[in-house]
């Protein structure tokens, strides 16, 4: 008999493997207060570390990006530097605060030039040069170099800290959860399609979004359920939610039902099996955990603000960056792995386009959920059993801004 | 005089009536091309590109990036505006997501080339 014929549905109980998060109701004040966006702030947002990058975008020494963090409004220049270590600093010329290099990415023979009056750094951010510099009321070069950003590398991704003095260490905040994930082949996804919008809510909402697959079969009937949920899970549940400290996963249980026609021709005929489970042997402890044979995909959340949505052969990381008690930039990055032919070029577009849309699916809700919470319509959360993970995450911000 | 460059690969003429409008330069524009187009059209490009996706891909698998002459690149183009235009017709019988987050605030930040070669793992980029 097809052992795939008659899947267990998973069961209700995660919730209670964590007692000390409760089964109640929960008080949204944390959606949308100004007060308590002032009090993540300095408790949670500062204290935290972002991901903003792959090692891969600065292979060689000299090769630099730029890019920012729009939660502190900060502008931020990373470098390979001679000997080999990646360093970030603010991109802010020391003479009069523009940005010291104003290209998006490139390769620099050593030197950052502002381009507003010619002053440069080295890729150690150290000044080298001042125009006219017998001009100047002597200005100590050596304390004038560019300020650097608390940097560090986990699995290829480079990630900052605002914090001028990290309260923790990149892998302090990792933890359990960052450990149980490394050695995954990350680098194998050298492609990526990456995009950016602003959303009118609070920065838990865009986590809350992909963190529960309870409303897959309703708000995503013709797209992701078909295909994820299938007949054996008509109520959209999970094989699993793991917590690890402040961190936790989603494992998705599916089983496999027919693709639509340009899906087939993506994962049959494309040798693009991104979205197909199987292949999944071998994996570090954190993904795949229960080992089920029905597992598809894992949401791998840092709190606060970053995940990860890996499937077998591919990977998107959601970085979610708050502006305000009802503001967010998201920016999304779809990781596949390299296409060799032109067939298999089809095959991540198809994944890419897939991704995306079901993701305006999930957005679509947002804005209005923040309305309803702006205007105090809605004064709790009650979740499900196999929303677990919005519920810890509502447990974890209570519990640090209480303290 | 000379005969006009083929537009696709041997065997596909079939399809060079679709060349002008859904060949396009890159993952944006084929999104906004979805976007503005109706969901007639949108069909009709779908319905003939559909029966042949297999032989295209048979075609195209023999063709490494990085090395494609001008026929095979419009040739993977039409495909990966099928890709776009798959979910308008599979999912929503619309140009737009049903009920969706608006699409044009989108902004992407970074494509996958149609065309080049793609470094492997440990290659330089």
């Amino acid at each position: 008999m097809n052992e795939m014929a008659t899947p267990p549905v998973p069961d209700i109980g995660i919730t209670a493997h964590y007692p000390e998060i409760g089964t109640g109701p929960v008080d949204t004040a944390i959606y949308h207060e100004p007060a308590i966006y002032a009090k993540e702030m300095d408790a949670i947002l500062r204290r935290s570390w972002y991901m903003i990058g792959r090692v891969e975008q600065i292979a060689r020494a000299g090769d630099f990006f730029t890019t920012d963090l729009p939660t502190f409004g900060y502008e931020i220049l990373v470098c390979r530097a001679r000997d080999g270590k990646v360093n970030a600093f603010h991109n802010v010329c020391t003479h009069r605060g523009n940005v010291a290099e104003h290209r998006s990415e490139g390769h620099s023979a050593g030197l950052f030039t502002c381009r507003f009056h010619g002053w440069s750094f080295d890729l150690e951010g150290d000044l080298k040069r001042i125009r006219d510099e017998e001009g100047f009321f002597g200005c100590d070069k050596a304390k004038m170099g560019l300020r650097r950003i608390a940097c560090g590398v986990w699995q290829g991704f480079i990630f900052v800290c605002p914090e001028e003095e990290p309260s923790q260490t990149l892998e302090e905040w990792l933890g359990e959860q960052g450990a149980d994930t490394a050695d995954y082949p990350w680098s194998q996804c050298t492609q990526s399609y990456q995009w950016e919008c602003e959303i009118a809510c609070n920065w838990k909402l865009v986590n809350d979004s992909p963190a529960e697959v309870h409303h897959i079969p309703v708000l995503h009937p013709n797209s992701a359920a078909p295909t994820m949920m299938a007949s054996g899970n008509p109520m959209g549940r999970l094989l699993d939610v793991r917590i690890r400290g402040n961190h936790r996963t989603n494992s998705h249980y599916s089983v496999q039902a027919e693709p639509k026609p340009v899906q087939k021709l993506a994962y049959f005929h494309a040798s693009a099996a991104q979205n197909v489970a199987g292949g999944a042997r071998g994996y570090p402890p954190g993904i795949n955990a229960t080992r089920s044979p029905f597992w598809t995909v894992d949401l791998i959340m840092f709190f606060p603000t970053l995940s990860f949505t890996l499937s077998a052969g591919m990977y998107t990381a959601h970085q979610v960056w708050p502006l305000g008690p009802n503001r967010s930039l998201y920016r999304q990055r779809v990781f596949v792995k390299p296409a060799g032919t032109a067939a298999e070029r089809f095959g991540q577009e198809n994944t890419m386009v897939e991704f995306r849309d079901v993701v305006m699916e999930d957005f679509s809700t947002l804005e209005r959920i923040q309305r309803a919470l702006d205007s105090g319509q809605i004064r709790e959360f009650h979740y499900h059993d196999h929303e677990l993970a919005l519920r810890h995450q509502h447990h974890v911000v209570t519990r640090i801004l209480a303290a | 005089m000379s005969m006009a460059a083929p537009l696709l690969p041997e065997g596909f003429a079939d399809l060079e009536r679709f060349v002008p409008d859904w060949v396009q330069p890159d993952a944006v524009t084929r999104m906004a091309t979805r976007q503005a187009s109706p969901i007639a059209a949108l069909r009709e490009f779908y319905d003939a590109m559909l029966p042949r996706g297999e032989a295209v891909l048979a075609h195209l698998r023999h063709h490494q990036l990085g090395a494609l002459a001008g026929p095979e690149e419009n040739l993977l183009r039409l495909m990966l505006m099928l890709a776009e235009v798959a979910p308008a017709v599979e999912w929503y019988g619309d140009p737009r997501v049903y009920d969706g987050f608006p699409v044009e605030r989108v902004r992407y930040l970074r494509q996958i080339s149609d065309s080049a070669a793609q470094a492997f793992a440990g290659e330089p980029a």
